[in-house]
């Protein structure tokens, strides 16, 4: 098991009022497991999925990576599994607009201390798995958004981890390229033994998915 | 501090204003007080000279003259220019004052293009270029060196046989100081003016430049360092949503810290270098219009009038200014709240 949450919540403080973003969550993410959360806008999905990747810490209860309570770890610590263990997929892409394809794929490697030489055969090939050989050198306002989600995915297979956490990666997609993305991810989920927690409000994934989560007011229910 | 006649005394009327060693304003005095000069205990010899700088703008006194003539009795070129030699084929003015020679500084030959043999005109009177000095002296690479008579022919027609300064050499037995209070002593209307006396009528001028020259400095030291900082607040919150994705992907809080201080620095690096080439040819520009010199004549002395390790200072503090004001938004960017940046995106 890769991830398992027991009894997360976390709750914002508005003014003088709580908002229950995430309400005693239990999940489990195995191994090459396709794992979908679905629910609306504003359901608790982003929060949840930043609780999983050690981006936030909850109010209550635990997430457990890998077996070790994350809530013990200090900020470095939890940096260091979110940099070796974890990969990110956001709904805006989050590229960083001033460096081209390659350059941002090589972005963990660099962090995780890769060298140069790795850095870049690794981000081509990556490139290259994710049907982007022909754009390495294009900066991100080069790019469809269905390249540059494609260049994301890339970004977060770099440092060969062992979930993918995907934000409503088909957000700003067509549907036709959106298909293209969740099959990529699927894909790469099953030949390549990554978990990938994917959170949407689009129902087509459950068709692919191996569980399904659905979140309503931050508390989910397994179908 | 005073390059021009180090341990003689200097003897103008009573009220000039002296500076580096000339007289730029004050009255003249008449020749044969020079035998009364020679006559005080001390004294071994008393040189006349008549200088008169030559500013664009009337009745403006300007501590950069656009030129300055300087009458001196032949034979005695040396008590004024040292060992400064002539470019090839020059000579000192013949001690025949019809003759009418000069010898002109470098700069001035430079601007308008003499060579020996070519003639200039002073107040009607044509004048010969026998000799060009080979000097990078501020004062002498735009004087107009003369024979006392020519200078007393030229600016004084109706008073031929006038001076305005002296320059006194005391006996080598002799006190500087005790010289030139002998000579206010014997003669009246006059003041002899020692070295230390000379540089003590320019120290308030100087520390008063010295001082507006530290205000203006940190000034603009505190100026760019708001700036500075406030350019890198604002790229620091333009791109908070990058700085937290590279924490969402595991960057450490110090990378991120490094990459803003970087940037600022780099920032600083290059408005430094900006900086003193805005600011080199905004001097020399400054600098030919007050004197009327050409703008392409300072360059061959540009390292004069902007040093070099002025430049480094300059460069090393935008340097050091901006990886300082870089800490705060550095500070700012390394503890963004990741979930929060990333979640107001939506």
């Amino acid at each position: 098991m890769i991830v398992r949450t027991i009894e997360l919540t976390r709750i914002y403080r508005l003014g003088s009022s709580h908002v229950t973003a995430v309400n005693k969550v239990n999940l489990e993410v195995n191994e090459a497991n396709f794992v979908s959360i679905i629910g609306p806008s504003g359901s608790g999905k982003t929060t949840l999925l930043n609780l999983i990747g050690l981006n936030d810490k909850p109010t209550s209860g635990k997430v457990l990576f890998n077996g070790e309570d994350t809530s013990l770890l200090s900020e470095s610590e939890r940096r260091k599994i979110r940099l070796q263990h974890i990969g990110f997929i956001f709904q805006t892409f989050n590229l960083l607009p001033t460096l081209t394809a390659l350059e941002n794929v090589e972005i963990p490697m660099s962090l995780a201390k890769f060298s140069q030489k790795e850095q870049r055969d690794r981000a081509v090939n990556l490139l290259e798995t994710v049907g982007l050989a022909e754009r390495l050198q294009h900066r991100p306002k080069q790019l469809s958004a269905g390249e540059m989600q494609r260049v994301a995915i890339a970004r977060a297979l770099a440092n060969k981890p062992s979930i993918i956490l995907a934000d409503e990666p088909t957000g700003e997609l067509d549907s036709k390229t959106g298909c293209k993305i969740i099959n990529l991810l699927f894909d790469l989920c099953k030949n390549q033994k990554i978990a990938v927690v994917l959170a949407t409000h689009d129902e087509r994934v459950t068709e692919v998915s191996d569980v399904t989560y659905r979140i309503c007011d931050g508390s989910i229910t397994l179908e | 501090m005073n390059i021009f006649f180090s341990g003689d005394i200097v003897v103008v009327a009573r009220g000039s204003i002296v500076i580096q060693a000339f007289p730029i304003s004050g009255g003249n005095l008449p020749e044969n007080i020079v035998d009364e000069v020679k006559r005080v205990e001390g004294v071994r010899t008393v040189v006349p000279m008549l200088v008169f700088f030559g500013h664009r703008l009337e009745d403006v006194i300007q501590l950069v003259p656009a030129n300055i003539s300087i009458g001196i009795p032949p034979e005695r070129w040396t008590i004024l220019v040292g060992s400064t030699p002539l470019k090839p084929n020059g000579r000192w003015p013949s001690a025949n004052s019809s003759a009418k020679e000069v010898v002109v500084g470098p700069s001035l030959a430079d601007q308008y293009n003499l060579r020996v043999s070519s003639t200039i005109k002073i107040k009607n009177y044509n004048l010969t270029v026998v000799g060009i000095l080979d000097t990078r002296s501020t004062i002498l690479s735009r004087a107009i060196i003369m024979s006392l008579r020519v200078a007393q022919y030229v600016y004084l027609p109706t008073h031929p046989s006038w001076i305005n300064m002296m320059v006194v050499e005391p006996k080598e037995e002799s006190m500087e100081k005790e010289v030139a209070e002998n000579i206010e002593e014997n003669i009246e209307g006059i003041e002899a003016l020692t070295a230390d006396e000379r540089n003590e009528i320019i120290e308030p001028l100087l520390s008063d430049i010295e001082m507006w020259n530290l205000g203006i400095r940190a000034m603009l030291f505190l100026l760019s360092m708001i700036l500075v900082t406030t350019v890198a607040i604002m790229n620091v919150s333009e791109r908070r949503r990058d700085f937290a994705t590279l924490g969402a992907i595991g960057a450490p809080r110090s990378s991120i810290f490094r990459i803003v201080i970087t940037e600022t620095t780099l920032i600083g690096l290059f408005g430094g270098l900006l900086g003193i080439l805005t600011g080199t040819v905004a001097t020399l520009l400054l600098a030919s219009l007050y004197t009327n010199i050409p703008f392409t004549l300072f360059f061959q002395d540009l390292f004069d009038i902007v040093s070099p390790i002025f430049m480094v200072e300059i460069l090393t503090s935008t340097v050091v200014v901006s990886c300082v004001a870089g800490i705060i938004p550095a500070i700012n960017a390394m503890r963004a709240n990741i979930s929060e940046v990333l979640r107001a995106e939506y």
